[in-house]
């Protein structure tokens, strides 16, 4: 037994790099006070470390501590998704000016970088009811703190008090649904309970009501319509490196662990793989259905509603919560090819959302606003940034040759090739309407000028944040325009341990 | 002979030409202006030699359409290559570019009409540096549709194509300039993305097999040759999907005459439709063409109007011949409605450019009408009308430009008696204006006369309808004539100068393109024969076929 | 036949009867005689004032929490110390880890100063004696109506 857990220790190695950069870091953060960049430093060595263990691991396909977490190709591509946001808002707060006003507790903000990570990257390997619910439960308690860590602003404070308000309720309900799930089949392991499933003895309507509840935790977390209602005002409220963090990363981990779960419990491990990779789900609970509907809703009302937003977080937050609708419908087909395209979806919407608050940090920098009106003229004023920002947005939209098209082309691709034909066409006109406000802000940033001289000015932006913002930006046209590295990578990271 | 300078063939060169340019007008200082300005002409000028050359050597009697070896300057690379998993297949995307009789004209006009365009983009003074940044991308993107053979590649060249009209609409336009770019954007889109539905709902029927060496070969090529060593892989080739015997038999688009094949099929059509603009779709043009500035309303009426048909005769009608036929009456009504209303609105018009704007879309309803009646004539018609619209209304925008420059009004009922105070601009508009009515010895009349021949041998009620235009353009073109040359001119126009030596360096040349095509259509009409003829043959046959219910 | 949950039911219906019948049993049986007095909060006199949710010291809601995390891991000692036998210096590293991460917890909020209970000071008003300022107590009293 010892041994055992000592062996599945080594496997474990990028989590508890993270948890020992974690312990450094705030011990870091007691001695130098008067530094945050220390800590900063601590954690970005911690998080690439641990990217470096993770990388190490692509190809194992295990389940460690008796079912608990799983490290397959699927958390791993997850944990690098996780990882790399990670690094990247940690560069972008560097060079942030909102944080400086709480530069007393930046210490704090970066350890808490490290854990919110860390409670995420356990998102992504958890195979088992109560370690999902605690992976949850790491990274949200870690994002109430961030999201209102610059809590002399009152906005701050409130986003943060809607977040736990909010996601109290739902791990509260998430919590029950699990528990119904134990009554039911008297386990937690996803691979026994779907075992217990797959013998047929169980009632279909308490699993349903029981699949529903789990998936309103899921659902919090990803902020998929009807558990929305916290992103825009916790998107707005929150610094806006934070915002990016919790709009990426976040997203990446609750849609790992709701796939995960999905797939786990709900998939007929006995029935052969149907044509074009499909897979037998179990009877009981049509859980497609429902996703289905929630993939709808969600993109559709995320776009309408991010028509009407003036604020560019805000903005972002709307178009963030249309873009997990565009993913879920990936969710909703949840064949290989279906998982797939989510993979890629995702690795594309790391660069273009991270791009995207990216550059509206750095004019926030300069101008002190968010607001869409305020970036009139920016077009002239900042040249690059505007450029660099009209490319991720319409990588956003879904237009080629950006990186964003191919995301659409695989999940149209396989909703079209499994039958979902509607749902495509629901997705389709959905980025028609996303066009019309990510054009506001093109239309602003050049169409219209300011008309006040004092705005005229050029905006200049220090080197390394121009190198950062061309990070982001090579990938998301690279990635357009031969996109083979992408997709081989994602097709092979479906695979995922025990299921079909 | 082969045609490639750098180891890059003619029809890659034609294309990204203008890419090229692009990079070198964004690292030019912004203050250069007239080094920009000539960089662009430059570049520009260099299109039209190439487009020239492939003209020169175009082979006439290949027909193309959908056979490979009927393609020329082909230029063939692998793209994409994704290895296949157990669960999805191999993914292999293709450069393709080539061009046939279909093709070529719309190269030749794409080149000339960005010269002209590029002449007339002379006066713009506002951040010039972004304009012909912009406007070479464009010029890319128009290029790319007409030589692609690849419908992924297709599909990025025409998407690549919004980006920078937006914003020289938006950017560049008039007072209304906004809302008429977000409207072009929205539309255009809206069709697009059906477009793409379709797309890969035929990228998942049609199936063709790949050898080691990386050639397509058609499912009865492989099959004659036994299939060892060859791979069944999706494909995005169009010339692949022409072929009924590449579709997988119980994928969503295989058979004939089924719901999922009409479905594509209008998927399809509302893309192309919305930007030839055919009639329930053209509520954007008048808009955009009023808003751009001249050499975009130029480049709007000159090619990108010419995309929407020439997508419908390359994709839609040789993928697609059984819904094609299914709907063709459908398709000859939108012409004829287009053609009847865009004249009757184009009466009522008091603003220069949206008389215009409405005269293409009465215009691009001949191409649709013609285009319908798959025949032979019709069809060479539809094409040639193609070619002809793309002369003659970038004639007619220019001509607006000309005056607008001089007066700040577009206003028709503001002019009058020109004719004595601008001789020579009165000349060239008076050429353009006939051409536009199709007088007999300009190449509108050939054009139209083509179409409606042909559309009446299949549609004889619709055509007779349609015929009733003639006279309508004739009305308001005259009626224009009329109020802006004729009787005495404003006292406020006294002052007003004839046409300067740029100005006619762009339309000269179109004019006697105008004149010589009416009086000697060969030139032109030669190079698309026998592709058309192909086409025409192609679709029927098909047609028939499928209505016998035999594959 | 009675599944689990069917005995959860019957428990639940039996709280349910229990609580209601001896609400009802005692209404049958208890004399009834209401003065005023029996109304108020405590029906010993105390009259209650102000508002019944009384905010506490922020300090309190501190202590509380730091108080809650460490008591609930250290209760993680418990069931390891009885199966310590069994695991052997494995378990003993395990939860030397363990403790050595409740301490660098406990030496943050030491250093944070969440453990200081540093008393508020306030600012006792002083007043000076002299023309035109009244007696404290009568401003108090003042104060008071």
């Amino acid at each position: 037994m010892p041994e055992q857990l000592l062996g599945d220790i080594t496997k474990f190695l990028p989590e508890i790099t993270l948890t020992v950069m974690f312990l450094v870091a705030i011990c870091a953060d007691l001695m130098f006070r008067k530094s945050p960049q220390i800590v900063a430093g601590i954690t970005l060595t911690g998080l690439i470390l641990s990217g470096a263990f993770v990388l190490n691991q692509s190809g194992m396909n295990e389940s460690i501590f008796g079912n608990m977490i799983a490290v397959d190709p699927f958390a791993v591509f997850f944990k690098v998704i996780i990882l790399m946001s990670a690094i990247f808002v940690i560069v972008f707060s560097l060079s942030s000016v909102e944080l400086q006003t709480a530069s007393r507790r930046l210490g704090e903000y970066y350890s808490l970088l490290g854990g919110l990570a860390l409670g995420m990257m356990l998102m992504a390997g958890a195979s088992n009811l109560l370690m999902m619910y605690l992976a949850i439960e790491l990274s949200s308690v870690s994002s109430y703190i961030l999201a209102g860590f610059t809590k002399e602003a009152p906005d701050s404070s409130e986003a943060s008090l809607k977040y736990v308000i909010y996601g109290g309720l739902s791990s509260g309900l998430m919590l029950y649904g699990i528990s119904i799930i134990y009554g039911l089949t008297g386990s937690l392991d996803i691979y026994e309970i779907n075992h217990v499933l797959a013998q047929g003895s169980v009632s279909g309507s308490a699993l349903a009501i029981a699949g529903i509840l789990t998936l309103v935790g899921f659902g919090y977390k990803i902020s998929a319509v009807p558990f929305h209602f916290w992103t825009p005002d916790v998107y707005e409220g929150s610094p806006i490196t934070i915002t990016a963090f919790l709009s990426v990363a976040s997203k990446a981990g609750g849609f790992a662990v709701m796939i995960r779960f999905f797939k786990g419990v709900f998939i007929d491990p006995s029935a052969t793989h149907l044509p074009e990779g499909m897979w037998a789900s179990l009877s009981g609970f049509e859980w497609y259905h429902v996703v289905a509907a929630i993939s709808v809703v969600t993109m559709t009302l995320g776009n309408l509603v991010a028509l009407w937003q003036d604020n560019m977080k805000r903005l972002l937050a709307y178009s963030s919560i249309a873009h997990a609708g565009y993913m879920l419908m990936g969710v909703v087909v949840l064949s290989n090819e279906g998982l797939a395209a989510i993979l890629v979806y995702f690795m594309v919407y790391l660069f273009m959302n991270l791009g995207a608050f990216y550059i509206v940090m750095v004019i926030a920098n300069k101008t002190g606003s968010e607001d869409v009106e305020d970036y009139k003229g920016i077009g002239k004023r900042a040249p690059f940034l505007g450029v660099a920002l009209t490319v991720f947005l319409i990588s956003l939209t879904g237009l080629p040759p950006t990186a964003g098209f191919i995301g659409k082309l695989y999940l149209f691709a396989a909703l079209l090739n499994s039958g979902w034909i509607w749902l495509a066409i629901v997705g389709a006109l959905n980025s028609v309407i996303s066009l019309y406000y990510y054009a506001k802000v093109l239309r602003n940033m050049y169409l219209r000028s300011e008309a006040s001289e004092k705005k005229t000015e050029m905006i200049d932006i220090p080197r390394v944040q121009v190198a950062t913002v061309l990070v982001l930006l090579v990938p998301v046209i690279a990635l357009g325009l031969y996109f083979t590295p992408l997709v081989e990578m994602a097709q092979a990271s479906v695979k995922m341990f025990g299921s079909p | 002979m082969e045609f490639s300078f750098l180891g890059i063939g003619i029809l890659s060169w034609i294309t990204f030409l203008p890419i090229v340019g692009m990079v070198i007008v964004l690292m030019m200082p912004k203050d250069q202006r007239d080094a920009i300005r000539w960089a662009s002409l430059t570049i520009t000028a260099l299109q039209v030699v190439l487009a020239f050359i492939l003209w020169q050597n175009f082979d006439k009697g290949l027909a193309g359409i959908n056979t490979i070896s009927g393609m020329q300057f082909v230029e063939k690379a692998s793209w994409i290559d994704i290895k296949s998993v157990a669960w999805f297949g191999r993914v292999h995307i293709e450069y393709l570019v080539g061009i046939d009789g279909l093709s070529v004209t719309m190269v030749m006009l794409t080149a000339l009409i960005s010269f002209v365009a590029t002449i007339s983009s002379w006066n713009i003074e506002k951040s010039v540096k972004g304009y012909f940044a912009l406007f070479l991308l464009l010029d890319t993107g128009m290029m790319g549709v007409f030589v692609s053979l690849d419908f992924f590649l297709f599909y990025v060249f025409w998407e690549v194509m919004l980006l920078p009209m937006y914003f020289l609409i938006g950017v560049w336009g008039g007072p209304r300039r906004e809302y008429a770019a977000i409207k072009f954007f929205l539309y255009t889109l809206f069709g697009s993305v059906l477009m793409l539905l379709a797309m890969i709902a035929l990228y998942f029927s049609v199936n063709v097999y790949i050898d080691a060496n990386g050639s397509i070969l058609s499912v009865a090529q492989a099959m004659a040759q036994g299939t060892e060593g060859l791979e069944k892989i999706y494909t995005f080739n169009i010339l692949a999907m022409m072929d009924p015997g590449n579709f997988a038999p119980d994928s969503l688009l295989a058979g004939v005459n089924t719901a999922w094949r009409y479905i594509a099929y209008v998927g399809l059509f509302v893309g192309f439709a919305i930007k030839i603009p055919s009639f329930p779709f053209h509520t954007w043009l008048p808009d955009a063409h009023v808003e751009a500035p001249t050499p975009i309303s130029v480049i709007l009426a000159g090619v990108l109007l010419k995309m929407g048909t020439y997508g419908l005769l390359r994709i839609s009608f040789p993928i697609f011949p059984d819904a094609m036929h299914h709907y063709a009456w459908g398709l000859a009504l939108l012409g004829v409605i287009s053609m009847v209303y865009g004249a009757l609105v184009a009466m009522a018009q008091t603003d220069f450019k949206k008389l215009i704007a409405y005269s293409s879309v009465s215009h691009m309803g001949v191409v649709t009408l013609g285009m319908a009646s798959m025949n032979t004539q019709g069809m060479t018609g539809a094409v040639f009308q193609m070619f002809n619209h793309g002369t003659i209304t970038a004639m007619l925008f220019l001509i607006v430009g000309v005056i607008y420059d001089r007066a700040h009004t577009r206003g028709l009922n503001d002019f009058g008696g020109l004719m004595n105070q601008m001789p020579k601009y009165s000349a060239i508009m008076v050429v353009a204006f006939f051409a536009a009515l199709g007088l007999p010895g300009l190449s509108g009349f050939v054009s139209e006369a083509f179409s409606l021949i042909g559309a009446f041998q299949t549609f004889q009620t619709l055509t007779i309808i349609a015929a009733i235009t003639i006279v309508l353009t004739a009305g308001y073109m005259l009626w224009t004539l009329q109020r802006v040359f004729l009787g005495s001119i404003p006292e406020k126009w006294k002052n007003l100068t004839d046409v300067n030596n740029r100005e006619l360096i762009m339309l000269v040349p179109l004019a006697v393109i105008v004149i010589f095509l009416g009086i000697y259509p060969s030139p032109v009409l030669d190079l698309m024969n026998s592709s058309m003829n192909h086409l025409a043959g192609l679709v029927q046959e098909a047609s028939t076929a499928a209505m016998l219910g035999v594959r | 036949m009675l599944t689990e949950f069917g005995r959860v039911f019957i428990f639940l219906i039996l709280g349910v009867v229990f609580v209601a019948g001896g609400l009802v049993f005692s209404w049958l049986i208890r004399p009834n005689r209401p003065y005023p007095s029996k109304l108020t909060t405590y029906e010993c006199g105390e009259e209650p004032i102000g508002d019944t949710r009384v905010r506490f010291n922020i300090r309190f809601y501190v202590v509380a929490l730091i108080f809650l995390i460490f008591d609930v891991e250290v209760v993680f000692l418990f069931p390891w110390a009885t199966v310590f036998k069994g695991l052997g210096w494995f378990a003993f590293f395990e939860m030397m880890v363990f403790l050595v991460i409740l301490f660098v917890g406990y030496a943050y909020v030491w250093r944070k100063g969440d453990l200081d209970w540093d008393r508020p000071t306030p600012k006792v008003p002083k007043y000076e004696r002299g023309i035109g300022v009244r007696e404290d107590h009568l401003m108090e009293e003042e104060v008071a109506l």
